[in-house]
């Protein structure tokens, strides 16, 4: 097991770097520096020149890249080009929104979606698995941005139930400010979840079953074991290890689907930082962010990888 | 593994993912903490005014700060020599008057006696000497080009500051005016570098309100300063004014609509407007634009140098129509290059050219094009027409010329790219016909001088045009401080680039900001969407209804 930990964990290493590396140039390859924007002010060309050299954008890009791996050794993402503020002071106002509605999401897609993925498959083409198919499908389709737009505009601004943006109602205290929190919570929470739940549901149906067909749980049949008992504790043990790997892939999808819903919904969160450092080409912030989701991205498959081997031992051979 | 490790797990799992999630993010976010400022409105007899503004202030410091939405917040905060009032026209702020002396080569201001800075201290002009000595020593924000010419600064008394020029140069006193933020010295010269200033704390300003506390990607809070000369009773009546972030327009007017908001620092997008018609609670506030939509020939290129194809293909757009279609006929067509907005410039002798394909086809044989192939196109007439794309109504009307110059012959490509990459692109020269809008130009010289001196000082003179003649109208016009005779000159100007087609100008849009009437009331207005109903002296104006 050890072994197996250590080759993980190395390969996580590798994958930062390389996302490292890739954001790095990639950022750089975009037409366009961070004083193109302010070419439409009444900026002389010695005045863009000084602000390339105070942002280091002069020095040839091998050696802007070694300083920033040195920097990042030290745990230092840079200075924002805009904000003149440290990237790790300005990540660290934001993660926690973000890791609020995306764990949040995550959590309520599993807690939906296992229920929902089960039930299909023990009722295997008969009604609700028809329907769970239909709209599974149909969630692949969904945009998370209008699904957004739509929520708000419908259970927010028709029918008043839930704020129009916003992540709490800064004048509230101490359990209000609770209760406000989870408010707020409710509608981004809800358009990833739609978008995220189908794929999720439908992968769970698939190895349910398959595992329900396999021979262990004909035996456990004859043994006389309950229904329940055999769905719920010896199947879904078995068919939700791959489900876990795609909820490890999905981490990605779901970092992207927050970019673009907490834009919508005004959610003060590191998928807006990125939305409005992108316009703006801070290279600093965008670098630190993607290296920061990055990073999140490679633990958390790293840990369902780890996770996997624990349930299932031969993955460890 | 035994069946009870693997149960154990399973809580294990569940358990740590939860707590993991709700531990992070609970303790990161804060929860309002030390967020004191947000006592609400009324039962306390306070007043606050909800703004929506689309992006964070990127950047506190009024001398370097180039964003239109950080300049709502530091313009309430600096005061400004001069402001811009409904019309257009610079108006006294901190200065009570303004004039030259040595023949245009001295620009003098005459302040105010009455301005404070929300710590006491009196405003003087030491402060106004100090802003613009470090917005030169560090070449900050876009005021330093328009200080290009000072050879020295002279606060000669507590109300008296003199910029001595190394030439005249006629609008130095009102772009200056407008554009620049007068800083507490007293408190900036501690920061030592100017240009490394972050100031996002312990705010001082002079404005009718000062920053009291900023949560970002959240709200900003700015507290009355009780001392504001410019506000009817010596002070604005809101008591607070706090700025909400909402990125996306669209959710910023359900806000409204739903009472989170009072205002729209933005404006209404021409096409949602409508929207808003059976709100009988907000109320629509129409003003015009300091910039306009344009299509600029780049004259690098041979066809694009000739006057004639430039004229040829300013008959091939339907500017009413592009009006009519594009903006819902909120617009006013452009002649010359100088906004009607700018009323005392009113060229009479100008007409836009007409939309007559027939007749652009004409010029174009009568110059010696042809049409050797057959397909209905001149060759070699064929160019590439930039624009951002972010920009929804220059796109359209990019496909709208595209259509209508086919009709006389010209075949254009569509090469409307991403915000930055256009730029890029701009900056390098790599186009044949630019689409775009101006931003704010507060003043005819100060565009004329940017957008077609040789030496292209702003780096938009995206002609790239190189013109003995145009170099030698404009700084003569520059020079001239005899208002009649300078307003002549700048007519010239205007004549002659019609004549030349050096750009075909399009269109004024107008802009509409939408407020809850049932709640305030009182806004000033002003033109272009950078000013619009945020200004510092507009928000001084508010009060509540009733």
């Amino acid at each position: 097991m050890a072994r197996f930990v250590l080759s993980r964990a190395v390969k996580a290493v590798l994958t930062v770097w390389i996302a490292i590396t890739a954001t790095f140039f990639l950022l750089r390859l975009l037409p366009g520096d961070p004083t193109t924007l302010m070419v439409e002010g009444d900026m002389t060309p010695e005045m863009q020149a000084a602000l390339l050299k105070t942002y280091g954008l002069d020095r040839p890009l091998w050696e802007q890249y070694v300083s920033y791996l040195r920097e990042l050794t030290q745990g230092n993402f840079g200075i924002s080009f805009r904000q003149i503020q440290p990237v790790t002071d300005i990540l660290v106002d934001r993660l926690p929104w973000t890791l609020l509605l995306a764990g949040t999401a995550f959590l309520v897609t599993i807690a939906i979606g296992i229920p929902i993925g089960v039930y299909a498959a023990v009722h295997r083409g008969r009604w609700p698995d028809k329907i769970l198919q239909a709209a599974g499908i149909g969630g692949h389709a969904l945009f998370v941005p209008s699904v957004a737009m739509l929520l708000l505009v419908y259970l927010g601004a028709r029918l008043g139930w839930f704020p129009i943006g916003g992540a709490i109602d800064p004048d509230t205290r101490g359990l209000a400010a609770y209760a406000s929190l989870a408010h707020h919570l409710v509608l981004p929470v809800a358009s990833l979840v739609l978008v995220q739940l189908g794929p999720y549901a439908l992968t769970l149906r698939t190895n349910m079953i398959e595992v329900l067909g396999e021979d262990y749980i004909r035996a456990a049949r004859a043994r006389g074991l309950s229904t329940r008992r055999r769905v719920w504790k010896h199947g879904l043990r078995n068919a939700i290890l791959p489900a876990l790997t795609l909820m490890g892939l999905q981490l990605g999808t779901l970092v992207g689907g927050a970019v673009l819903t907490e834009t919508v919904f005004a959610y003060p969160g590191v998928g807006r930082l990125i939305f409005e450092a992108v316009g703006q080409r801070d290279y600093p912030v965008l670098q630190g962010a993607f290296i920061m989701l990055a990073v999140t991205v490679v633990v958390a498959n790293t840990l369902t990888d780890l996770l996997y081997a624990v349930l299932n031992p031969r993955i460890r051979l | 593994m035994s069946t009870s490790n693997i149960r154990r797990l399973g809580r294990w799992r569940v358990a740590v993912a939860v707590g993991a999630v709700a531990a992070l993010a609970l303790s990161g976010c804060g929860l309002n903490e030390g967020n004191d400022s947000g006592e609400s409105t009324s039962g306390d007899g306070s007043t606050v005014l909800r703004i929506g503004t689309t992006t964070d202030v990127s950047n506190f410091n009024p001398l370097q700060s180039l964003s239109k939405t950080d300049s709502w917040i530091l313009n309430a905060m600096y005061p400004h020599l001069l402001r811009i009032d409904e019309n257009a026209k610079k108006a006294p702020e901190l200065a009570k008057d303004y004039g030259y002396e040595d023949d245009g080569k001295t620009a003098v201001f005459n302040l105010r006696d009455d301005f404070k800075w929300t710590d006491g201290q009196p405003v003087t002009a030491e402060d106004v000497k100090f802003s613009a000595e470090k917005i030169m020593e560090y070449k900050l924000g876009n005021v330093a080009a328009k200080l290009t010419w000072v050879e020295s600064i002279e606060a000669t008394d507590a109300t008296t500051v003199k910029f001595k020029l190394s030439q005249p140069y006629a609008p130095f006193a009102e772009g200056v005016g407008f554009w620049m933020s007068i800083v507490p010295k007293h408190v900036f010269e501690k920061a030592g570098d100017l240009s490394k200033f972050a100031n996002d704390s312990d705010w001082v300003g002079a404005g009718p309100f000062v920053l009291d506390s900023a949560t970002k990607g959240q709200r900003y809070v700015m507290k009355r300063n009780e001392h504001y000369p410019l506000a009817p009773e010596g002070k604005a009546a809101l008591t607070q004014v706090e700025y909400r972030v909402y990125p996306d327009v669209n959710t910023m007017m359900l806000a409204l609509r739903n009472g989170d908001i009072d205002l729209m620092g933005n404006p209404v997008p021409a096409s949602a407007a409508k929207s808003f018609d059976n709100d009988d609670k907000i109320e629509m506030t129409k003003v015009g634009a300091l910039g306009f939509a344009h299509l600029t020939y780049n004259m690098n290129n041979k066809e694009l140098a000739k006057q004639e194809v430039r004229q040829a293909l300013s008959m091939s757009v339907d500017t009413k129509a592009i009006i009519a279609s594009v903006l819902q006929g909120d617009a006013q067509q452009m002649a010359g290059p100088i906004s009607p907005i700018f009323s005392e410039y009113d060229n009479t002798e100008i007409q836009p050219y007409p939309f007559d394909p027939e007749g652009a086809k004409a010029k174009l044989s009568a110059a010696g094009y042809t049409d050797g192939n057959g397909d209905g196109f001149f060759d070699g007439l064929s160019f590439g027409v930039a624009c951002d794309q972010s920009n929804a109504n220059i796109t359209r009307v990019v496909q709208l010329f595209r259509e209508s110059a086919a009709k006389a012959g010209i075949k254009l490509e569509n090469e409307c790219v991403e915000r930055n990459t256009f730029l890029a692109r701009t900056k390098s020269g790599e186009y044949d016909i630019d689409a775009s809008q101006w931003g704010v130009f507060d003043n005819p010289m100060d565009q004329l001088r940017s957008t077609y001196l040789s030496s292209n000082p702003g780096g938009i003179n995206y002609n790239l045009l190189k013109s003995d003649e145009m170099d030698r109208l404009i700084n003569d016009a520059a020079g001239t401080t005899d208002q009649a005779a300078f307003v002549e000159k700048i007519k010239n100007i205007d004549k002659v680039v019609h004549e030349q087609a050096y750009l075909t100008p399009l269109y004024v849009e107008n802009f509409q900001f939408a407020h809850n009437a049932s709640k305030f009331t009182g806004f000033v207005a002003s033109p272009s969407d950078l000013l619009g109903m945020v200004t510092a002296y507009s928000l001084a104006q508010v009060k509540p209804v009733g």
